[in-house]
């Protein structure tokens, strides 16, 4: 490890001669694609390393690249949020742990590592969710990169920063960098919150997650998938009652595999395996260290080129395809004006004089630009239907059973709330 | 769960696999993209990376962590502050003075126990000036530089392009925002290519099983239920015939022909709500875009071998001359060898298992007959059964590349104008890169005059260069010619290792041609391509 001086979790400073020669080759003077803006010299150093506060969201595969890089790119007052924990199908990709420090919290653990090998750099971590944390935890930071599995929370880390900003105040506008790796592809994006496209606005891009109806599940199946949907859908609710199932115990994942083997060998299909098994219940996606260190660089680079203006910035979509030679596309994601996010407008509907308020929820969950789980819908004044708590629930209950047109005029609007998404949808309903 | 349920499960399980062991549950991630094939050719390769750059510690991370089997990093030179200042795998200012190679290996191992790494401190441009040390850098699996002077990569890249059995090069070069990188292979075969496109279902060619079953599929004596679960291969094969008979034995060509199909196919359906019979119209196009041999693999058959005592890939080119042979057989479908993978589809248990086992059938059949043809053929050439099975199951997808010595491109006067025209800021670049090495080789200042006087040379006095792009090119490079900036190493280092694995597992396909790499507007581009 380094000879460092470290001391109470409190990194010194310690910039040997020479030790920037590489970026600051880029800091000193301006290239031709350069903002006019640019303060080439100490001005963008001292802002780089003394003042710029940057907030890294997930420390896992993408997370560990991201904070080597901005560390030795020069960030100093690095933050970190994760609420994961170690697991050994970490150790492909997530260089900062080892065996040892399975079971231990990433973010804690990658904080120390990062401070222990870039002297000078002090990473705070913390271990929890980014909900924990209100308006004033991120409005201290100058920028955020994410390094995100998960839909949601990208969702409610972009409305909370759109949510952020104040027209009369410029800081208070962060921009939000966003990676996403699957296999040998993946992309980096930046996010001026409410001046370029935002998370929300291109929801639409995201695969359709492969569900599978439960008739094929109970009644036809034909793949080894459908076998093993079989298993935890229907069967381990039926053996195991309220247990919940809990797909990173062996032991779990074991049973499953059992009795999706035994599914499929009463109906002759081959292939259910341990591997597929646990791939399909855990919604598995591959991922490795090389496709993590292109996208991570990519955010981390244009978080440096935003942070010091030393050259122009991605605007504001970079997809990679690495699966047949490299293939790359950059391009300009358009903002969309019935964003429910940063738009503003409302979302217009068309829908049957006949639709229940029920079938109306259903349409909501499958419309891919919008993926609501669990809607709540109100009209005006007007509860249509909520989801919680209780007492609303069960008094708005009749209501699905309802046309929405006996509760809602052409041209009315409809607002849809879920308490996952800190953020309401506005829908302007039409009938055919 | 019932005694004697509970009972059956437990006799139709008893050849369960057991929970994978750790190893498999360390790399679960990965093998998920290359199976335990992809996995064995990662641990039998030995990579030589000739320096401890930045860039380089970058790319041995990323192959180090998935487990490559071993590495040695060649590097004579000492830790400079810089080096401590942009590279993750030295201990900061604690390595400065020391070995760069020797600094460097040991955190690169930890990172994975199974993973063999050897520091070396000869000099590169030594060792290709004796025999001894060209045997040496001769015998890794896959070379790869960083930002090499421009005499030692050029002898370098010379040596490796001597003999088809040398290693490939991956020759990478960068400074600041700007890099271009490149894969020096004669040629490079690939039967895993992964493609996402489906294999031929056969459907305008049934095999016989497949044809007895459309025909005696009559859809007024099916009950509902049964009539809701055909196939949509048993529909298509049917109206296909169908149309045929009334088109002079043509499919559907034009697009109204093709929408008419489509109608007539939706027509079938007696209740409104047959998806099965959705689904036959939306696979309808596999009618009219399926093809016995795709158009890339028909390139390949027509494909003069290379020398064949002198290449790598004697058993690949004798698969693929069996591959024309099976097409042209008489005796055969005339088509690829089928492929016994078969898409999900609206239909019931018994009908889907039937129909996969006619399939399954018919491709052993194939794959029998190609088996045969391959030994009447090549009965010198030694090729497992395995080999054969995984070629002939992915002869839709297979792939070859064949490439040129590093450096030919900026030769080819046409070649050059084309893609100066074609695709302007990445030429630019490249040659800016080409241009750069010049002027650091005779120590000369970088500046965009003397970078712009390389490039009006290399590509010759009278041809005009595009100026906006060429100046943007220059004074990029003149600003940070010697910058190894972390997270431009990081990419490549990234980019690299993901073209390593592909040339080293033989999966998924490289790149062919020069990949330049823009970290302002964040593009890549490929030119220089065969």
């Amino acid at each position: 490890m380094a000879t460092t001086t470290i001391s109470n979790g409190a990194a010194i400073a310690q910039d040997w001669p020479g030790r920037y020669y590489h970026v600051d080759q880029v800091l000193d003077r301006p290239g031709p694609r350069t903002d006019e803006s640019f303060l080439a010299g100490e001005g963008v150093k001292d802002f780089l390393r003394n003042k710029c506060k940057i907030l890294v969201i997930g420390a896992g595969g993408l997370g560990c690249e991201i904070l080597a890089n901005l560390a030795l790119s020069g960030f100093k007052d690095i933050h970190v949020i994760d609420m994961d924990t170690i697991d050994i199908s970490n150790l492909n990709r997530q260089f900062l742990f080892r065996p040892k420090d399975v079971g231990k919290p990433k973010a804690t653990v990658a904080a120390a590592f990062i401070m222990s090998r870039v002297p000078g750099v002090k990473v705070t971590p913390y271990y929890g969710k980014i909900q924990d944390k209100d308006d004033d935890y991120y409005l201290q930071f100058n920028l955020v990169i994410c390094g995100l599995d998960s839909v949601e929370a990208r969702r409610w880390i972009n409305a909370t920063l759109v949510n952020l900003v104040d027209p009369e105040n410029p800081e208070s506008l962060k921009p939000l960098i966003d990676g996403g790796t699957e296999g040998f592809k993946g992309q980096a994006r930046v996010i001026l919150p409410t001046i370029s496209s935002c998370y929300e606005c291109s929801l639409d891009m995201l695969n359709k997650p492969t569900a599978f109806p439960i008739c094929t599940i109970a009644n036809t199946p034909r793949l080894p998938e459908h076998c093993i949907e079989w298993a935890s859908v229907l069967e381990w609710p039926r053996v195991h009652g309220d247990k919940k199932l809990d797909t990173d115990d062996p032991e779990h994942i074991g049973w499953l595999y059992k009795i999706a083997s035994a599914r499929a060998q009463e109906f002759k299909i081959e292939g259910v395996t341990w591997s597929l098994t646990q791939g399909v219940v855990k919604n598995i996606i591959p991922a490795i260290a090389s496709t993590n260190a292109i996208i991570a660089a990519s955010c981390c680079n244009e978080a440096f080129k935003i942070a010091t203006s030393s050259a122009a910035y991605l605007n504001n979509y970079f997809m990679l395809i690495g699966t047949d030679g490299v293939y790359s596309f950059t391009f300009e994601h358009e903002k969309r004006a019935d964003c429910p996010v940063c738009g503003g407008e409302a979302v217009d509907m068309t829908i049957s004089k006949e639709l229940t308020v029920d079938k109306f929820i259903e349409t909501l969950i499958e419309r891919q630009d919008i993926q609501i789980k669990k809607p709540s819908l109100s009209s005006g004044s007007k509860h249509i239907y909520f989801q919680a708590p209780q007492q609303l629930e069960e008094a708005t209950r009749p209501n699905l059973e309802k046309t929405v047109s006996e509760l809602v005029d052409d041209g009315g609007e409809i607002t849809v709330t879920a308490s996952s998404l800190p953020f309401s949808l506005s829908l302007r309903i039409h009938y055919s | 769960m019932l005694q004697n349920e509970s009972q059956d499960i437990e006799a139709a399980t008893a050849t369960l696999q057991a929970q994978p062991d750790s190893k498999t549950r360390r790399y679960d991630r990965q093998l998920r993209l290359w199976a335990a094939s992809g996995q064995a050719a990662l641990e039998a390769a030995r990579i030589l990376v000739t320096s401890g750059s930045a860039t380089s510690t970058s790319v041995l991370k990323n192959l180090v962590l998935p487990g490559i089997g071993h590495f040695t990093i060649l590097d004579a030179s000492t830790t400079a502050p810089a080096d401590a200042g942009n590279n993750f795998f030295l201990n900061a200012d604690a390595s400065i003075g020391k070995p760069r190679a020797a600094e460097a290996v040991p955190l690169l191992r930890e990172l994975n126990d199974s993973v063999d790494g050897v520091a070396d401190v000869r000099d590169l441009a030594a060792l290709l000036d004796t025999p001894e040390g060209r045997q040496f850098v001769a015998g890794f699996s896959l070379v790869i530089a960083h930002n090499l002077p421009k005499t030692t990569v050029e002898k370098l890249a010379d040596l490796l392009w001597q003999d088809p059995l040398y290693p490939p090069l991956m020759v990478v070069r960068s400074a600041g925002f700007l890099a271009d990188f490149y894969i020096q292979f004669h040629e490079h075969c690939v039967i895993e290519s992964h493609s996402e496109t489906a294999p031929a279902l056969r459907l305008t060619k049934p095999f016989p099983a497949l044809q007895a079953w459309a025909d005696s599929t009559d859809y007024d004596t099916l009950d509902p239920t049964e009539h809701a679960h055909i196939p949509f291969v048993i529909i298509l094969i049917k109206e296909a015939d169908k149309w045929r008979a009334e088109h002079n034995g043509a499919l559907p060509k034009a697009y109204a022909e093709q929408k008419a199909f489509k109608a007539a196919v939706l027509a079938r359906q007696k209740k409104l709500d047959e998806e099965n019979f959705e689904e036959a119209e939306a696979q309808a196009v596999r009618l009219w875009t399926e093809k016995g041999v795709p158009s890339d693999v028909q390139a390949l058959l027509d494909l003069p071998a290379l020398a064949p005592d002198a290449s790598p890939n004697v058993a690949f080119h004798a698969l693929l001359q069996t591959l024309r042979a099976f097409v042209s057989d008489p005796a055969g479908p005339g088509t690829l060898p089928l492929t016994a993978t078969l898409p999900d589809m609206k239909t019931d248990t018994e009908s889907y298992v039937r129909l996969q086992w006619q399939y399954k059938e018919q491709a052993r059949v194939e794959n029998v007959r190609f088996k045969e043809l391959l030994r009447a053929t090549h009965p010198d050439v030694s090729i497992d059964d395995a080999l054969a099975d995984a070629f002939v199951k992915n002869a839709h997808h297979i792939k070859l590349l064949r490439g040129r010595p590093f450096g030919a491109f900026a030769r080819d006067a046409a070649a050059l104008a084309s893609a100066l025209d074609m695709a302007p800021k990445e030429t630019l670049t490249h040659l800016g890169l080409n241009a750069l090495s010049a002027v650091l080789e005779r120590s000369a200042e970088v500046t965009p005059e003397a970078l712009t006087a390389e490039i009006q040379a290399a590509v010759g006095a009278g041809v005009v260069l595009p100026e906006d792009e060429l100046e943007n090119v220059v004074e990029e490079l003149a600003r940070a010619p010697t910058a190894d900036l972390p997270n431009t190493a990081a990419f490549l280092g990234g980019m690299l290792a993901q073209e390593a694995i592909k040339m080293v597992t033989k999966q998924y396909v490289p790149v062919n041609g020069y990949c330049v790499v823009d970290l302002i507007g964040s593009t890549t581009g490929v030119v220089g391509a065969v």
